[in-house]
């Protein structure tokens, strides 16, 4: 029996207490190793590895070895166990894959949760920057710029191809970058305008070579059918941008500006040699200009920049527009299936309208690529997984392999003379239609994950003629140069967020207004001060006063 | 009706009063009109879209593109329902959400109507944390990542479980169940217990085969939810096999709509008629077996609504 006056249960502050002193044990278990420096010894992660890896040397494990990687399965090619690839890089690496298949639908968001919880596989490919800023502050990532001494394949490429400048997009404030990216020998450009070329040749008009030979092309077309718009452009979303979101890209690139999708909020003006903001330029103006004329003329429909890609489809399919925003896919795929019925109809994607900027090509020169998990450094296979990764990812072989798979059975020939062609049987993309076998189905090479970058040949043997034809147009081009590298920190960059995103709504509706001539262009003074009372100029200093303090630490 | 001195003995009984049609006014008629009317609206609102899809659904691409379909297809093929279906790994995902479904649901209703139960005795000690911890979960949630980590942990990854467990009971429902319970008169429980039923025996004997328009009601809303959930599976499954349709359908059209162009697809006929009406074809695949059931337990649905109303 209880004696009296014993406490049986505890008093309401007592339980707070408790759970609070519970709550902090709890946190403090829960603390990760520190992610600070990581040791450069790596004596200890050399099972498995090769002792003498260079450039062209095919990488095989010592002993055979299985690595966890999270593999997106596309829908187009969903994953598969028992395709060739897997089997037959086993044999030539002695590396298996232990796969996390994630859905394409909401890849990101899985792998934002694994890496959350400390749970994700060691390779983390298909990671578009700046993504990975995300997982850094969490220690949950490598620094992969402290490991390129592993991956010859890899540094050779960027020496050969000079990638140095691209490479430093990727830095972080600390100098180092956190993934892995796609190399490409050359900027690839596949967008441009799609016409048809059928009334071209009815209208005896030349294919435009200038932004201005295309708005002389789209008033001939008009004054031969009045009832209709000659251009109605899709693309609209997702965003950046106001809506007919590629063209304005495209425009962007030829004015010497960012918009539409490339749109980024900070232009590196040379001449001055510092940052300005893009929504002010006079150069972006011009792209608006641009558009305003094409709409008040009525040569542009203004529902391009609302409506969804199949009303924009549809019009083209009824014959009702002859210009509209594509890319070489979308050509063989959409355009040119659509006006089938039409007789006599046909559709080319012109080369890039040459701007202001003269004959120049944007872009850069990386692409997606492969997170390391921190937990793979203290793997004892660490060093035989980066020289793994090189090879795969970045060595000629490997490249060629992932992307067209074996010699002799899905393919024939050399990429570098142009004798390379597919087996007989065996189709991809538009090239061999008439083969059973899918490339990607039933092989899985050329595989979204694993087959991408690589020198401008091995991009070149994927192109029909027609495409090669704008591919030798576009690489004659200049490339500019990319502006200097302006990380932010994290606080700096939770600040930028706030005013990124405030800056971009207003961008986004101002610009629209004005291509639609909703809003005068002789308020753009006033638009930009606008602009300016939303932090404009405060974003500006800060990426300014980021420049210079990257430039001073690192030179 | 029989008046007290039509009961006195010796008087033969009434005959019963000629049937008097009253005849509806003509103020009734007309809203009755206009109430067909009205009614006749919202059902061809509501039907108009999914008569769309599943015309869309047959239809071929050409006509899609066009936006010529409306009502009927045009251009009637099945290459997509082929092309889907011809898909053993749809199947086997389609064999996936039948399991999860029965299984989940079959757990979710004996979790459900035991706390349920137990909590309609208002004579229980602690009956109210009880209710506390339930609510508690309807408004806080540990968040996504903490979720996976303590599914991760215990070792429920790639197993049913994953799905099954943390999702079983449903607050709302269990809520809706405990009104109903204490609806019931406690006097027959009383009588059953005079009789020498134990609880489970009351339980089993008495109680649920009163209950009946609730668990039916209860059996269909955790079935549809566990058959249209994808996120549990989505997160917690990292083999193909073990998704459900509905992952697999979701991906199918992120793939198809290849949203911002970036579409790494076939460029084969057969694609570009699949990626025109997949959307089409997913939605009347994964609505069919609902809709098939929804007739028979259609009935408790409708009485099963107002279950959980205040009774006065």
């Amino acid at each position: 029996m209880n004696a009296p006056f014993t406490k049986t249960t505890l008093s309401r502050r007592q339980a707070l207490f408790g759970a609070a002193g519970l709550a902090a044990l709890a946190v403090a278990g829960c603390s990760s190793s520190s992610s600070g420096k990581h040791s450069s010894d790596l004596s200890g992660n050399r099972d498995g590895a090769m002792a003498k890896y260079g450039v062209g040397d095919q990488f095989k494990a010592t002993a055979p070895l299985t690595f966890s990687i999270m593999v997106l399965s596309n829908p187009g090619y969903p994953y598969d166990a028992k395709w060739p690839f897997w089997s037959e890089l086993t044999k030539r690496t002695n590396v298996s894959f232990q796969p996390t298949v994630v859905p394409l639908s909401d890849y990101n968001q899985k792998r934002s949760v694994m890496v959350g919880a400390g749970d994700a596989p060691m390779i983390i490919p298909k990671t578009y920057h700046p993504a990975e800023e995300a997982y850094i502050a969490s220690g949950a990532i490598l620094p992969v710029s402290d490991y390129l001494d592993l991956m010859p394949n890899f540094q050779d490429k960027v020496a050969k191809w000079n990638l140095q400048s691209d490479l430093d997009q990727l830095r972080e404030a600390d100098g180092k970058f956190y993934l892995l990216p796609g190399l490409h020998q050359d900027v690839w450009t596949d967008y441009s305008l799609g016409v048809r070329t059928d009334i071209l040749q009815k209208l005896n008009l030349a294919v435009p070579q200038t932004w201005d030979d295309v708005h002389a092309m789209l008033r001939a077309m008009k004054a031969a059918y009045p009832n209709q718009y000659p251009l109605s452009d899709r693309w609209s979303s997702p965003g950046p941008g106001p809506g007919a979101n590629r063209l304005l890209a495209s425009l962007g690139d030829s004015y010497g500006t960012y918009a539409g999708w490339n749109y980024q909020h900070s232009w590196w003006d040379s001449a001055s040699g510092k940052f300005v903001y893009t929504g002010a330029m006079d150069q972006y103006k011009q792209v608006l200009q641009y558009l305003n004329t094409l709409v008040s003329e009525k040569l542009m429909d203004p529902e391009s920049l609302t409506q969804t890609d199949d009303q924009a489809k549809q019009k083209w399919a009824n014959g009702q527009t002859f210009v509209i925003s594509t890319n070489a896919q979308e050509v063989v795929n959409t355009l040119r299936k659509d006006i089938a019925h039409i007789p006599g109809a046909t559709v080319a994607k012109i080369p890039l309208p040459i701007g202001p900027a003269g004959a120049v090509k944007a872009g850069t020169r990386l692409e997606n690529g492969v997170m390391i998990s921190s937990k793979a450094r203290q793997s004892k296979n660490f060093v035989a997984m980066m020289q793994f990764i090189d090879w795969l990812w970045y060595s000629d072989a490997g490249e060629l392999f992932a992307k067209w798979g074996i010699e002799g059975t899905t393919y024939t020939g050399s990429v570098d003379d142009g004798t390379f062609k597919l087996a007989p049987d065996v189709t991809w993309a538009g090239l061999n239609p008439s083969g059973t076998k899918n490339l990607q189905v039933v092989y899985g090479f050329s595989n979204g994950v694993f087959a991408y970058g690589g020198s401008t040949k091995l991009l070149d043997s994927q192109f029909p003629p027609e495409e090669l034809a704008f591919q030798n147009v576009m690489n004659s081009r200049r490339t500019l140069p990319l502006p200097p590298p302006h990380p932010l920190t994290a606080d700096q960059r939770e600040q930028a967020t706030l005013w990124e995103t405030n800056l971009l709504d207003y961008v986004d509706q101002q610009s629209a207004k004005f291509i639609l001539g909703q809003r005068p262009l002789s308020q753009w003074d006033q638009y930009v001060s606008e602009l300016k009372g939303r932090n404009s100029d405060q974003y500006i200093n800060l990426i300014n006063t980021a420049y210079q303090n990257y430039k001073k630490a690192h030179g | 009706m029989v008046t007290i001195s039509e009961l006195r003995p010796g008087r033969k009984a009434p005959t019963p009063p000629t049937r008097i049609r009253i005849k509806p006014s003509r103020g009734y008629r007309v809203f009755q009109a206009v109430n067909a009317v009205i009614l006749i609206g919202v059902v061809v609102v509501t039907l108009y879209p999914f008569v769309n899809i599943l015309a869309q659904s047959f239809s071929s691409e050409s006509a899609i593109r066009q936006g010529t379909v409306n009502l009927i297809p045009h251009g009637f093929n099945l290459t997509t329902y082929k092309t889907v279906m011809k898909d053993s790994m749809f199947w086997r995902n389609y064999r996936n959400t039948v399991e999860y479904t029965v299984v989940a649901t079959l757990i979710s209703m004996v979790l459900t109507t035991c706390y349920a139960y137990v909590l309609s005795k208002h004579q229980l000690k602690g009956r109210g944390v009880l209710i506390g911890i339930a609510v508690f979960t309807m408004f806080f949630n540990g968040g996504l990542i903490p979720n996976y980590v303590l599914v991760s942990q215990l070792g429920l990854r790639n197993t049913i479980w994953a799905i099954v467990l943390p999702n079983a009971i449903n607050v709302f429902n269990l809520l809706v169940m405990k009104a109903f319970f204490e609806s019931l008169p406690s006097e027959l429980e009383e009588a059953a217990a005079v009789d020498g039923l134990t609880t489970y025996g009351i339980l089993w004997r008495i109680v649920l085969p009163l209950s009946k328009a609730v668990i039916a009601t209860m059996i269909l809303f955790y079935a549809v939810s566990f058959w249209n959930s994808w996120f549990s599976a989505f997160l917690y499954m990292d083999r193909s096999e073990l998704f459900p349709v509905t992952v697999y359908l979701r991906n199918l059209i992120a793939g198809a709509t290849g949203a911002g162009g970036m579409n790494e697809g076939t460029s084969s006929d057969t694609a570009l008629q699949v990626a025109a009406n997949v959307q089409a074809v997913t939605v009347v695949l994964t609505v069919i077996p609902i809709l098939t059931l929804y007739p028979f337990i259609q009935k408790y649905f409708v009485s099963g609504v107002m279950l959980g109303a205040v009774k006065g």
